[in-house]
């Protein structure tokens, strides 16, 4: 039995995927969890990938990001922003 | 620009005639408030112009959360900075819009600190709205309202806030507890209201009575409308007390019948409660004299939405008759069911009744374990395009799956 | 970024209704026996236990001061022992027990600028959505019309003097925020020009991928111009209905010269005799016509006009058509039937007329 991620490496992890895609494509939170549970097989499952996105936001590392669906994203100034 | 009540000859003409004016509900705001101030300006220039002046933002929200505030920046902010920012707030509200004026004065205190002063009571799904505020002003006005007991509702790809009618507690005809229920799943579904994982937004709204004053037919993901499986209760004399003050019981009550169910003697009121459809008619004209009855329930019904992406769906019948008890796990367990397979398979925007026509209702039905029955559909299929699943091959006889 | 503050509260959910029930309320909850329609405006909800709840039904504006909210506040403290509700519709109810009050708050409403009205057979307030008021894709204002499409339907709030119920419906675009689609009258916002593109700034805002899939009738695929990779559309395939611009900015289709409403007309949600059924396209097309929108004012009260002299007793503006069929409700309305009207989306062939059942 391969042994578990805690939620704070789960997170470190999906941070990197973010981090990764930032520019290229925009990732919903099922995405983070879907690459997740496929990189790391057992060592995942559903309940500590919500925990992860849980600590990855409430850490302020990935901010939620709205365009007609919901995503993850690092926090940056939007582009419709005003001073 | 912001000091100064802008000039609003156009918005004006909005103040005249017998019905409260939007126009001078901002007006009362821009009194105090520089924001206020601004829009009624900014929206003259709208009216003269005939477009909105909006750009989207996508990013604001209180720390921790994916929904309850739509980011909104206006596309002149030089002319107008006092709205260069104007965020809104959505507010759960509590079940059946019943308050306290304690409660709302608290709401408005806060308001008058931290935003324009300007509010929808409500927004379409059920929310208090808190219309406009700039981006620093959103965590201290979210600390305050958690302070009074308030928390944040829907937005995005999550759990949008639950909503009700009254029920029980002003309505003769609520079969079941709809504001018990709401609180429950509202309650129990914070992580979900809150953190947004799903492909799209997902409704849940609870009707008391097929008059379904919620719109949950028309509106929800999952509808949830009150009914009842025995027969409708019938006070005779009270029917005779309709047809005295001059009720025409054949010719509005009987022959609207869609069930053709009922005789009207002239003495007596019959119904064949076995072809009842539980349409409320004959109670809406007559609530003192029929009432529903007692083995109350409800219908669950899944999948409607308006027509973004592929176009409008009523909700149609999931589970014909639920009743609904506390903790309401049988409902929860099949909800969860409902959405691990659309958080697996769903496209992106594709809500839960646009999933159903495109793996098909069968197909959905199967994936989530709940049989198919002849209440589900208004009449069997038909075009002859059967997805058959089995064949036989010659070999063996057997039943074999096939492979195509 | 906001910065996290000392002791957040999180994840508490809404405040429990039961602390915001009126006495009366609390009291007969699940213990109602009937009600009546004391007059436009008025219910009265009598109890098993033999307690009258009265209701006072006022008409609101939906976007609302905290300056009116604590007025109809202190109407609610003055009267009904400091509760109120609103109701689905953005209206505000006042409960009483004692019925000697009610002509004085009714009174007081009056001096608020508050009709009362919206029970039985009548028209009440229009659910509508934000317009020019808060919306980057709105086709149209939403409480502009609104308060004009009520200022001349007023008489039908204050009396019940329709065959049955009307729900008038706004929303600013296709998006619908709100049920606008199953409406007695629905007026909807539209786009009419596709998407004004702003090809320099398309690929640092959205995904091209994401934008060509938005679109339901695949009228949007990548392509480059003007030296951007961006996006291009097929105009003859684009209905307008701003998908696109939703999930990318730079997809822009408000536009003064084209942007309007339609109407829309019986639909209904309420299971009561009819099935619930979508609204129908009776107006494709009013210009925006601000501040106070005649034309779609006198559009309006015609084809309340029409239905109200014509309709029985019960049958709402649907159900009054399906008897009387669609080819007199246009005579009647004297609305210009046109291609427009004929359906050419998905199964549009379920809704052409497909039999001899005519009436001449």
């Amino acid at each position: 039995m391969a042994q578990m991620l805690t939620p704070q490496e789960a997170a470190e992890a999906m941070f990197n995927m973010v981090k990764e895609a930032t520019g290229l494509r925009k990732l919903k939170p099922m995405d983070l969890t879907k690459n997740l549970l496929e990189a790391y097989g057992d060592r995942v499952d559903k309940q500590i990938c919500k925990e992860a996105i849980k600590e990855l936001v409430d850490s302020g590392r990935c901010v939620y990001t709205y365009f007609g669906g919901t995503y993850l994203e690092l926090p940056h100034r939007e582009g419709a922003a005003n001073d | 620009m912001a000091d100064e009540f802008p000039k609003t000859p156009l918005l004006d003409e909005l103040e005249k005639g017998a019905w409260p004016s939007f126009v001078s509900e901002i007006k009362m705001a821009a009194k105090r408030n520089a924001a206020s101030r601004d829009l009624l300006g900014l929206l003259e220039r709208s009216y003269r112009e005939k477009i909105g002046h909006w750009k989207h933002g996508g990013i604001v929200g209180v720390l921790g959360y994916g929904g309850g505030v739509i980011g909104r920046y206006c596309d002149v902010p030089e002319e107008f900075p006092n709205v260069s920012h104007f965020h809104t707030i959505r507010v759960n509200q509590p079940s059946g819009w019943y308050y306290s004026t304690s409660a709302l004065r608290k709401i408005c205190d806060i308001w008058e600190r931290h935003g324009s002063g300007l509010t929808n009571m409500h927004g379409s799904t059920g929310d208090i709205i808190l219309l406009g505020t700039r981006t620093d002003e959103l965590e201290p006005t979210f600390s305050e309202l958690t302070e009074v007991g308030f928390d944040l509702g829907g937005s995005g790809s999550d759990v949008r806030t639950p909503s009700c009618c009254l029920g029980k507690s002003r309505c003769e005809w609520a079969c079941y507890d709809t504001m018990a229920l709401t609180y429950d799943l509202t309650k129990s579904f914070q992580d979900e209201l809150h953190r947004p994982a799903f492909p799209y937004k997902f409704k849940f709204k609870m009707s008391g009575c097929p008059n379904d004053c919620v719109a949950s037919v028309a509106r929800a993901d999952i509808s949830i409308i009150g009914t009842w499986r025995d027969d409708i209760r019938i006070d005779h004399d009270a029917v005779m007390e309709y047809a005295e003050k001059g009720l025409d019981i054949q010719k509005h009550v009987v022959n609207f019948c869609p069930g053709k169910c009922m005789e009207w003697t002239g003495k007596k009121l019959t119904i064949d409660n076995s072809t009842c459809r539980h349409c409320m008619h004959c109670l809406n004209l007559m609530p003192k004299a029929l009432r529903p009855g007692k083995d109350q329930g409800a219908v669950v019904l899944i999948g409607s939405k308006a027509p973004i992406i592929e176009g409008a769906l009523l909700s149609s019948v999931l589970i014909p008759f639920w009743n609904p008890q506390p903790p309401y796990s049988d409902l929860k367990d099949l909800v969860g069911r409902i959405w691990d397979l659309w958080c697996e398979e769903g496209k992106n925007r594709e809500r839960i009744g646009e999933f159903i026509q495109r793996v098909g209702m069968g197909n959905f039905l199967e994936m989530i374990g709940v049989e198919p029955i002849a209440e589900m559909v208004a009449h069997p299929r038909e075009n002859p395009y059967v997805f058959y699943e089995e064949y036989l091959v010659e070999d063996d006889g057997e039943e074999e799956e096939g492979q195509n | 970024m906001p910065e996290p503050t000392k002791k957040r509260i999180t994840d508490i959910g809404p405040p429990h209704y039961e602390q915001f029930l009126p006495p009366a309320v609390k009291a007969n909850y699940g213990k109602w026996l009937y009600h009546e329609f004391v007059r436009p405006g008025v219910l009265m909800h009598a109890s098993e236990t033999g307690d009258k709840l009265y209701t006072v039904r006022a008409g609101g504006s939906r976007l609302m001061s905290i300056d009116k909210i604590r007025m109809i506040c202190d109407l609610a403290d003055k009267y009904c022992e400091g509760y109120l509700r609103f109701t689905s519709r953005h209206n505000i109810e006042f409960m009483l027990t004692d019925p000697s009050k009610i002509d004085a708050l009714i009174a007081d409403l009056a001096k608020l600028g508050h009709p009362v009205g919206g029970t039985g057979r009548s028209i009440t307030s229009i659910v509508h959505t934000q317009g020019w008021i808060h919306c980057h894709s709105a086709a149209t204002d939403a409480s502009g019309i609104v308060k004009a499409v009520m200022d001349g339907v007023i008489e039908h709030f204050q009396n019940e003097d329709l065959p049955a119920k009307c729900r008038i419906a706004l929303a600013c675009c296709l998006n619908m925020c709100g049920a606008v689609h199953c409406s007695d009258i629905a007026i909807l916002g539209v786009h009419r020009r596709p998407p004004m593109i702003d090809h320099a700034s398309l690929k640092k805002t959205c995904e091209i991928p994401n934008v060509s899939a938005s679109c339901p009738t695949a009228a949007i695929r990548p392509g480059v111009v003007n030296g951007f990779e961006s996006v291009v559309v097929e105009e003859d395939r684009c209905m307008f209905c701003a998908n696109c611009y939703t999930v990318c900015p730079s997809m822009k289709l408000n536009d003064p010269l084209n942007d309007g409403v339609s109407i829309w007309v019986g639909g209904k949600v309420s299971n009561a005799r009819h099935e619930p059924m979508f609204s129908k396209l009776a107006i494709p097309y009013i210009p925006n016509n601000p501040p106070r929108w005649p034309e779609v004012v006198d559009a309006i009260t015609n084809i309340i006009d029409v239905w109200k002299a014509n309709a029985r007793l019960n049958e709402r503006l649907g159900e009054w058509i399906e008897r009387v069929g669609w080819p007199r409700f246009f005579q009647l309305t004297g609305i210009q039937f046109e291609k427009l009207h004929i359906d050419d989306f998905k199964h549009a062939g379920l809704t052409f007329k497909r039999s001899a059942h005519l009436m001449y």
